[in-house]
This record gives C-alpha cells, sequence and structure tokens, in this order.
C-alpha cells in the first residue's frame, strides 16, 4: 500500500513537472541544442552531513523522446573520511555502493536541460570500527548491509556541445518516508543527500 | 491546453498538500494521557538546576498496588512515546504496568549526562546523579506507589544519556535494577565509561541487573559501534548473573533507531524483568 502512494506521489510529481515544461521549442539546429538521446555523466560530490562523505559517481541517461528520460546511476561512496581516528577508535573502512534506475521528465531551456527523476535500487553499506585503547582488550566490529534506496534526482546539463557541465541533486525518500514519516527519521534521510558534479559526453 | 494546465496545477498543489501533510505529521508525538500525567518541579541540591518532572500513571493506578518505575532521560523528547508503549505492552503481555518518570532538562544535558569535564559544558554527571538519588527517588517513592525495591527501578538514556546510564551501572550498580541503553556515547572521554566499569567490576560483576542496548545499524561516524561492542562483550563475558540483550535496528542511524529501541527495550525489559 505505501509502495503504490509513493509511486503515485512519484508520478504526480513528474506530470507536474511536465505540465510546466514547454509543449514545444522553435526549430534549432539540433548541433546547437541541449537536447540529448544517451549521455554518460560521471561526477564526484559529496553527502550533506557536513561533507564527511565523498563520491564517486556515474549517470547514464537514455531519452528515447524529448520529454521522457531512464538513467541508470551508480557511485561508490568513501564515508567519512575526515574522522577515521577517533579517542581510540580506528575506522579500518567505510564505504558503500549505490545502484539506482530511474524515469523521469526533461525540460529545456536554451542552454540548459533539467531533468526530474524518481530513483528506485539498492545501496551497500560496508565499514569496520576498532577499539585500541591500550586500556581495554581490542574490539572490532564490522557491518555490511544491504538497503533500498528510493528517492528524487534533480540533474542539470548546461551546454549543448559533446562536453558539457553537470550537476545532480539527490534527496532520498528513505529512511524517512518509507522508514516512517516520524521527524526522528529526517536525520537519516539529510546525512544521504547528494550534491555532485561532473563533466557529461553526449553519446548521441 | 489551459484545461490541462489547470488540472496538472490542481494535482501539482494535491501533491503538496500531501507533502506538507505528511511532514507536519511526522513533527508530531501522540501525547500521553494528560489525565493519568502528574507534573511538578524540583530544584537540585546539588547543581542548583530546576528539573521538570512528569510522572505517567498507569491506566489502572491503585494506590493499594506496588508498581515499578522507569526513570525517563531526555524526558522532555522521550516521556510520551514511553508512557504509551509501557501501556500498550503491558497491555499486550497481560501485566502490570509501570510509572513513568521524566525527567526534564535543568541545565544542557551534556553537562547532566557526562560524568568528566573535558569542556565547559560537560562533567556534571556525578551532581545530577546525586540529585537523582537523594531527591528524585525519594519524591517519586515518597508521593507514588511504587516498589521501593531497586530491582524494580529502570533507567532509559539515549547518546548521552545511554552513556550516563552505564556510567550508573558502573558507579551506583544498584541503584538501578534495569538499563535500557540506547546508542550509548561512550565513545565520550577516551572511553570513560568502560574504564569505571573496570574500576568497579569487582564489586559489581555478580549483580542480577538486566541490561538492553541497542544502537541504529547505519550509524558509521566512527566513534559508536566499536565502543558499544566493547562494552556489549565486556558484560557479556564478566557478570555471570546479567540479563543482557542487543539490538542493532536495521538501516537506521543514530536518531533515527532511537523509537525502534526503545520499543524493542521496554519489551526486553517487560518479558525479562
Amino acid at each position: 500500500m505505501k509502495l503504490k502512494i509513493y509511486l503515485s506521489l512519484a508520478i504526480f510529481i513528474c506530470a507536474y513537472a511536465h505540465g510546466y515544461s514547454q509543449n514545444g521549442l522553435a526549430p534549432r539546429d539540433p548541433e546547437n541544442s541541449p537536447a540529448r538521446k544517451l549521455t554518460i555523466e560521471p561526477g564526484v560530490g559529496i553527502h550533506t552531513n557536513f561533507g564527511t562523505d565523498f563520491l564517486i559517481s556515474n549517470m547514464v541517461q537514455w531519452n528515447p523522446n524529448k520529454r521522457l528520460g531512464f538513467a541508470s546511476y551508480s557511485s561508490f561512496n568513501l564515508n567519512n573520511v575526515t574522522q577515521r581516528d577517533f579517542n581510540h577508535i580506528k575506522t579500518d573502512y567505510n564505504y558503500s555502493l549505490n545502484q539506482k534506475f530511474g524515469a523521469g521528465t526533461t525540460v529545456y531551456s536554451k542552454k540548459y536541460s533539467h531533468t526530474f527523476f524518481a530513483m528506485v535500487g539498492i545501496k551497500y553499506t560496508a565499514f569496520q570500527e576498532t577499539l585500541e585503547n591500550p586500556n581495554f582488550n581490542k574490539v572490532s566490529t564490522s557491518i555490511s548491509a544491504f538497503s533500498p534506496d528510493y528517492g528524487m534526482m534533480y540533474s542539470l546539463k548546461r551546454g549543448w556541445k559533446k562536453y558539457f557541465f553537470t550537476a545532480r541533486f539527490y534527496l532520498p525518500l528513505s529512511p524517512w518516508l518509507t522508514k516512517g514519516a516520524h521527524i526522528e527519521n529526517i536525520q537519516g534521510t539529510l546525512r544521504d543527500t547528494a550534491l555532485e558534479f561532473g563533466m557529461g559526453i553526449k553519446i548521441k | 491546453m489551459k484545461n490541462q494546465k489547470n488540472i496538472i496545477l490542481y494535482l501539482g498543489v494535491l501533491v503538496s498538500a500531501i507533502l506538507l501533510t505528511l511532514l507536519l505529521g511526522s513533527c508530531t508525538e501522540e501525547e500521553f494521557n494528560p489525565g493519568l500525567t502528574k507534573e511538578f518541579t524540583i530544584q537540585s541540591i546539588s547543581n542548583g538546576a530546576n528539573y521538570n518532572i512528569k510522572v505517567g500513571l498507569p491506566g489502572n493506578y491503585n494506590a493499594a498496588e506496588k508498581y515499578g518505575s522507569i526513570y525517563v532521560l531526555d524526558g522532555e523528547e522521550n516521556f510520551d512515546l514511553v508512557a504509551n508503549s509501557c501501556e500498550q505492552i503491558a497491555k499486550n503481555n497481560a501485566t502490570q504496568n509501570v510509572l513513568v518518570i521524566s525527567i526534564g532538562y535543568g541545565q544542557d544535558r551534556s553537562i547532566d549526562y557526562t560524568p568528566t569535564k573535558v569542556s565547559a559544558i560537560t562533567g556534571g554527571g556525578a551532581e545530577f546523579l546525586n540529585f537523582i538519588e537523594t531527591q528524585l527517588i525519594p519524591r517519586i517513592e515518597q508521593d507514588f506507589s511504587v516498589d521501593t525495591n531497586p530491582a524494580s527501578r529502570v533507567i532509559l538514556g539515549h547518546s548521552y544519556g545511554g552513556l550516563f546510564g552505564a556510567c550508573v551501572f558502573a558507579v551506583n550498580n544498584k541503584l538501578f535494577g534495569n538499563y535500557i541503553l540506547l546508542s550509548p556515547s561512550i565513545w565520550f572521554d577516551n572511553e570513560v565509561a568502560l574504564q569505571l566499569e573496570l574500576d568497579n567490576r569487582a564489586v559489581n560483576k555478580n549483580s542480577a541487573q538486566l541490561v538492553f542496548m541497542g544502537i541504529g545499524e547505519a550509524e558509521n561516524s566512527g566513534r559508536m559501534q566499536a565502543p558499544f561492542e566493547a562494552l556489549y562483550e565486556t558484560l557479556r563475558d564478566n557478570y555471570t548473573q546479567i540479563k543482557l540483550s542487543t539490538n542493532r535496528e536495521k538501516g537506521l542511524d543514530h536518531v533515527g533507531s532511537k523509537n525502534p529501541n526503545i520499543i524493542k527495550g521496554l519489551n526486553y525489559y517487560f518479558q525479562n524483568r
């Protein structure tokens, strides 16, 4: 039931964005148009948890027509890179892998294209901490876990040449909403909110 | 064309309204029955702060019976959830409910809940514990029909509150018979809580306390998991009489795991007390 509600919301949001898009563009030289069929967009970014996570990502976007877009998003995240030795607690490793797929709609302006995606995917997180305080026994604990990853992504592209500037903003809807609409789940959602920048390559 | 835009506009407004309702709805906690809640303030002799105390009574509170008592740290945030959950869990288990005592903030929580002074806003734990032991518990046991046996007392705390609970376990083990320690900040001051436990182990190790430890699986800030595990293993390996349980709440972080772990901790207490 919950999933139906979220899917309905995602469709409404896409329809809403689509409604404000231009119905048609003035005929342009295809070489000078921000409309593209297939792009690859590597990038780097951070989570908004005070910038302690570093993200390396790639998105492949396919627009079978001008308005409709599909995306495959992958990322490797090095988590908590700035604090790996604290009060005798060492982080041995801490990373996560994401793979998401999305569908959405694209709107265009002269030099820009804006795509709004509803994304669904999976996240794998692994980390290990070791307490190495000489006063106590050495204790290590490791976590490795898969978790679902749902959210909304906004993708901006600027330029119409083969290479162009991209920026992405991802707002997860988990744990807030999908795990429960309690206010205390918002911290987790904000922690995984991502902001990324990169260079896109037009394939078609 | 115009109609289509209007329809889309209405849909947009509808979606925004639904999202806003969800967001606002997520900010509220179901309030515990005000008719069963008593409220008063106590000034601490130890530190001079005024603590707002709320007491949640069982629905069928009977002064002729003796009830267990749960002392809730960060009470202003947790009281309603704990009191409502206790009522539900007691009902589900067909067992006697408890009194829930909420300890509000008298001063900065980081002063009250930490055992040592590492900054201007830490290190008041001893005074706060003194307040609980010499003023709050006697007042509760005088004004309400609670079991005065420490074995029937519970302390519940999250984060710095969990650290405070762990320190009470170490330095004043007999004051409470039951400890619900959620995402405890054991990392504080080079794991001083583990040192306190070690210093007092010989005296405490044969006590039969109940301890529930909860944490979020997604707490990956590089300071929570290893000290949590160290405390858990210490209790498991050195306290032969202890009733001990642990829970890692899947996919949730430090704050998000609090409420699910509160409910799991209370269930463990009601089923094993």
